[in-house]
């Protein structure tokens, strides 16, 4: 084992989460580049701001809309989650999602809930991405929530690695040999893991939630919030967008196919059984 | 009597295939009794509850930087 080498660290509070940037031989400097990167980015892929690039093509109601190369690539993103996930994961559940109450950033609290059961539009049938352009059926939308997040972690690697950890609230990815040449040593499940070029994410109906049954995941078959008899899953995959994708099918599967699941998709993961049945 | 000659032909060259490769495939099985793929799906739903590793990830012995968590 090599001696440690000394950890740069930086913490600031950006998209509506804690953002945590570590890097082994890498300037403080560079770190808050990567801080200003991420709050620029993340205020070109925010919903909750009307002036960002995500909202005008929310509110495009059918035309194509110009859009920069971030916010292209999440898209892109996205269709591919949507295939991994079988349709599970479905940044097109916006109205669900502002049915169930989420109309704005959760700090500014939630709105009433206005709750019918309607099922989420497959996203290639709402979503069109071409080279710089985009367009969004009308009355659909899109929250990119933590995909944009993981696809976030995954670029802040890509431009200030080798040897650095994004962690984009829970959303991180591990570049890198980390501080002692064996991997970054990251905690999931109460574990640490050595994470070298790994992704890891969390997906939890116990956080962001305003009510006994509304919460922020919603369910694409159902259109309401997900009840499936898991609380919080966990995942270790190659990226941290792939982490995200894998952790949020598994809790929308439910206990019963969620470890099959994850054994197929997932280098690591944990599960944790809903406590109220 | 050639068309004759021609069909029967054909028809033995067709039934001479199907029966040469079914013994072909037959005498190549490895493992008749061997279990459907994937193997994953025999994963139980013991799973829950637990932080199941796989073989390329290590566990590490030292205070973790920073952890997953739900935000």
């Amino acid at each position: 084992m090599r001696p440690e080498n000394s950890i740069e660290s930086h913490h600031f509070e950006a998209l509506g989460t804690t953002c945590a940037l570590f890097a082994v031989g890498l300037a403080r400097a560079r770190l808050l580049e990567a801080e200003d990167w991420t709050r620029r980015t993340g205020a070109r892929l925010t919903r909750f701001s009307p002036d960002s690039e995500l909202s005008i093509l929310n509110a495009s109601a059918g035309r194509w809309v110009d859009v920069g190369a971030e916010l292209e690539a999440v898209l892109r993103e996205s269709l591919l989650a949507f295939e991994l996930s079988a349709g599970l994961v479905n940044v097109a559940v916006l109205p669900a999602m502002l049915a169930a109450g989420y109309t704005r950033s959760l700090a500014e609290g939630p709105t009433v809930a206005t709750l019918d059961a309607r099922g989420v539009p497959r996203l290639p049938d709402v979503l069109e991405v071409g080279r710089g352009r985009a367009r969004i059926a009308p009355g659909s939308g899109v929250d990119l929530g933590g995909i944009a997040k993981g696809w976030m972690a995954d670029r802040l690697c890509e431009m200030f690695g080798p040897n650095f950890v994004a962690n984009l609230g829970g959303d991180l990815r591990a570049a890198g040999a980390g501080p002692r040449g064996d991997g970054w040593p990251v905690g999931i499940g109460g574990t640490t893991l050595a994470l070298r070029d790994h992704g890891a994410a969390t997906s939890s109906v116990r956080r962001r939630r305003w009510g006994a049954a509304l919460h922020h995941l919603i369910d694409p078959r159902s259109g309401l919030p997900a009840r499936t008899g898991l609380d919080e899953v966990s995942v270790v995959a190659r990226s941290a967008v792939e982490a995200e994708v894998v952790a949020k099918t598994a809790l929308v599967l439910g206990p019963d196919l969620a470890p099959a699941y994850c054994a197929r998709h997932a280098l690591a993961y944990w599960l944790e059984a809903s406590h109220d049945g | 009597m050639r068309p004759f000659v021609l069909k029967a032909a054909a028809t033995a060259l067709t039934m001479a295939t199907t029966v040469a490769s079914a013994l072909f495939v037959t005498s190549h099985l490895k493992n008749p009794a061997a279990p459907l793929q994937p193997s994953v799906l025999t994963v139980s739903r013991n799973d829950v509850g637990g932080l199941i590793v796989g073989p390329s990830v290590q566990a590490a012995d030292v205070e973790p930087v920073t952890s997953t968590y739900a935000s």
